[in-house]
């Protein structure tokens, strides 16, 4: 497999406000790659240098083999975007904002009529085509957003928060629409998001915060590296519980009068209960969700900002 | 840069209300010269054959001038709203050249200034038309068909620079607002130049526009000029062309139509050089 996006050591501020700070990644052809980030983490700063839009202060940042600051206008060739605000006409159709967007790139008006076409059957928009941009919903837009993206058949889809704001149900079809774009077209598709959820579905995640990388790794390494699972015990009777951990000195937390032990392993549980079975009532072993694992990682980075609250 | 011309005007005619603040400085006009501007004037000026349609004449060359200038700033709106919401971005993240694009939004603003000004040609000549009055000929629509295309441009390279100032859509809106509305006074057209003090006589021959306004009067007040002063002296008839800003008097004489055209294509040439100069260097 070859890289199709290459970042080294990129820099960029804005005044005093360092964005985007010594990022480095590659994403691999044809891979579903996810951006993990809170608000503000310098997401939206890094895609704008991909695409070109932005210069940075330093690094090098390479496209299909082409170099952003160099070849701009054959990287804008490869790559497709879906930007985090919606950018079409509110008060054009669908069908015209799709014509005029085609009409950037070098297309005769036979290949712009077949790449509409074949945009709109792709995200399943051929029954909108007539009404006005700015009176759909919010996943009706993003699919058409998604359509304008894949105009001139990029190598590469860039979507910057592509399901942000919009309901559960939206997100699943619009996340569905992705991936089966992917599956496909063998596109490589980058995407940002603040939902962890959605980046387990990808091939490679990369987390950021603050400007600065803080884990990256495929879902599956990130869940046994920052994995927490633990073993909840709810006790027959509370106070001889919690007398018998302290005198046997294993770690625990209390909440609610359950009592939550942090565990190396899943079977770890075992010795544990066969321990304890007298004063049980009743217990739970928990593996970690992806979304722990992602509180674990920005906590652990960094004990000062507690700004935990990631959407799932 | 077709591309993105033919998407500007598309989306000057669909947005209603931008269609409506971009004509709200022709509307203020005519309501104003309906109303007492109108009678003000001709109380002003002494009986004489053929003065309601060399009045009217006067008029719709007035409104032909600020319908040059507004028409354009209003298709300019498209470029302010486009960089306040990102959507240019789009664009820019396209092949196309940076050129292309702002030349897609001078060239649909010329457009769009043209096209509304042809309207109101066509208006004026109905109305002569219904009011039995003469209406154009061939030669003189030909004529005032050139002096808009000169007129628009030149407004356009104007506002071409006033337009990256303003960050977001309202603030344009506003100004454009105050703009048409000044426009009328410095171009001599809600009061004619001779009733202003000399001072904004001075102005109001530098300000481009007053010559945009000039041109068109001389062509649209051609024949009712001929009907009014075939039997008046040569001087009352200079006083009127002087006072009206028909023509304009520098250095003791009257200014010529090639002055007046020549002056407008300095005025585009000039800003239309700043204009690229500041963009280019903008960009680096
Ligand atoms: N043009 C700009 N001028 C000044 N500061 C900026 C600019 N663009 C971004 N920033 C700042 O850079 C930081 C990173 O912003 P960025 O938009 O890249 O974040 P993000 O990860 O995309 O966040 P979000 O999830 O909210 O979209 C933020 O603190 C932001 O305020
Ligand atoms: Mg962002």
């Amino acid at each position: 497999m070859s890289k199709i996006i290459e970042v080294h050591h990129l820099f960029k501020s804005f005044g005093a406000m360092e964005a985007v700070k010594d990022v480095s990644f590659y994403v691999e052809e044809g891979s579903l790659f996810s951006f993990l980030g809170t608000n503000g983490a310098g997401k939206s700063t890094t895609i704008s240098i991909l695409l070109t839009l932005l210069k940075q202060d330093a690094g090098v940042v390479k496209v299909n083999g082409l170099t952003v600051g160099k070849d701009d206008d054959a990287i804008r060739n490869e790559i497709g975007v879906v930007f985090q605000q919606s950018i079409l006409d509110p008060l054009l159709t669908v069908k015209e904002n799709l014509d005029y967007r085609a009409r950037l790139y070098k297309m005769t008006k036979e290949e712009r009529l077949a790449a509409i076409d074949r945009v709109a059957d792709t995200v399943d928009i051929s029954s909108i085509m007539q009404r006005r941009y700015g009176k759909l919903s919010g996943g009706q837009k993003r699919r058409v957003d998604i359509a304008r993206g894949l105009l001139h058949q990029p190598k590469i889809l860039l979507l910057d928060e592509p399901t942000t704001g919009l309901d559960p149900q939206n997100r699943k079809q619009i996340w569905n629409t992705i991936l089966e774009l992917q599956r496909k077209t063998n596109m490589t598709v980058f995407l940002t998001t603040h939902y962890i959820e959605e980046a387990a579905n990808s091939n490679f995640v990369v987390v950021m915060k603050e400007g600065e990388i803080i884990a990256k790794g495929t879902p599956h390494y990130l869940k046994s590296q920052y994995s927490a699972n633990r073993l909840m015990i709810i006790a027959k009777n509370p106070a001889q519980l919690r007398s018998q951990f302290q005198t046997d000195k294993l770690a625990f937390t209390e909440e609610h009068s359950t009592f939550l032990i942090q565990l190396e392993k899943t079977t770890d549980a075992i010795v544990l209960l066969a321990k304890y079975e007298e004063l049980i009532d009743s217990f739970e072993v928990q593996k970690s969700s992806l979304d722990d694992v992602f509180i674990q990682i920005h906590n652990g980075k960094d004990d000062i900002h507690h700004d935990g609250c990631y959407e799932a | 840069m077709m591309a993105v011309t033919k998407r500007n005007i598309l989306l000057y005619f669909r947005d209603k209300s931008a269609l409506f603040f971009s004509l709200l400085a022709v509307i203020i006009l005519v309501v104003l010269y309906g109303t007492f501007l109108g009678n003000l004037i001709s109380d002003s000026l002494p009986d004489f054959l053929a003065k309601k349609w060399l009045l009217l004449s006067w008029i719709f060359a007035g409104i032909l001038a600020v319908t040059s200038v507004t028409t354009t700033l209003g298709a300019f709106g498209t470029m302010v709203e486009d960089r306040s919401t990102e959507a240019d971005l789009d664009f820019y993240a396209s092949p196309i050249k940076r050129s292309s694009l702002f030349g897609g939004y001078v060239m649909s603003s010329i457009f769009v200034g043209f096209i509304m000004c042809l309207l109101v040609l066509l208006t004026a000549n109905a109305i002569f038309f219904f009011s039995g009055d003469e209406m154009l000929t061939y030669i003189q629509l030909f004529k005032v068909v050139g002096v808009i295309g000169l007129s628009v441009i030149s407004s356009s390279s104007m506002i071409l620079l006033l337009v990256s100032f303003f960050k977001t859509v309202k603030a344009f809106a506003a100004a454009s607002t105050v703009i048409g509305t000044l426009l009328g006074f410095l171009a001599g057209i809600y009061i004619p130049i001779g009733n202003l003090p000399a001072y904004l006589q001075i102005i109001i021959k530098l300000f481009p526009t007053s010559h945009s306004a000039a041109l068109f009067r001389q062509i649209l007040m051609e024949q009712p000029l001929q009907e009014t002063f075939a039997q008046a002296p040569e001087s009352a008839k200079h006083e009127f062309l002087k006072d009206m800003g028909v023509f304009y008097e520098i250095n003791g004489s009257l200014t010529s139509p090639t002055f007046s055209v020549l002056y407008l294509i300095g005025i585009a040439v000039f800003f239309s050089i700043l204009a690229v100069v500041l963009l280019k260097r903008k960009r680096s």
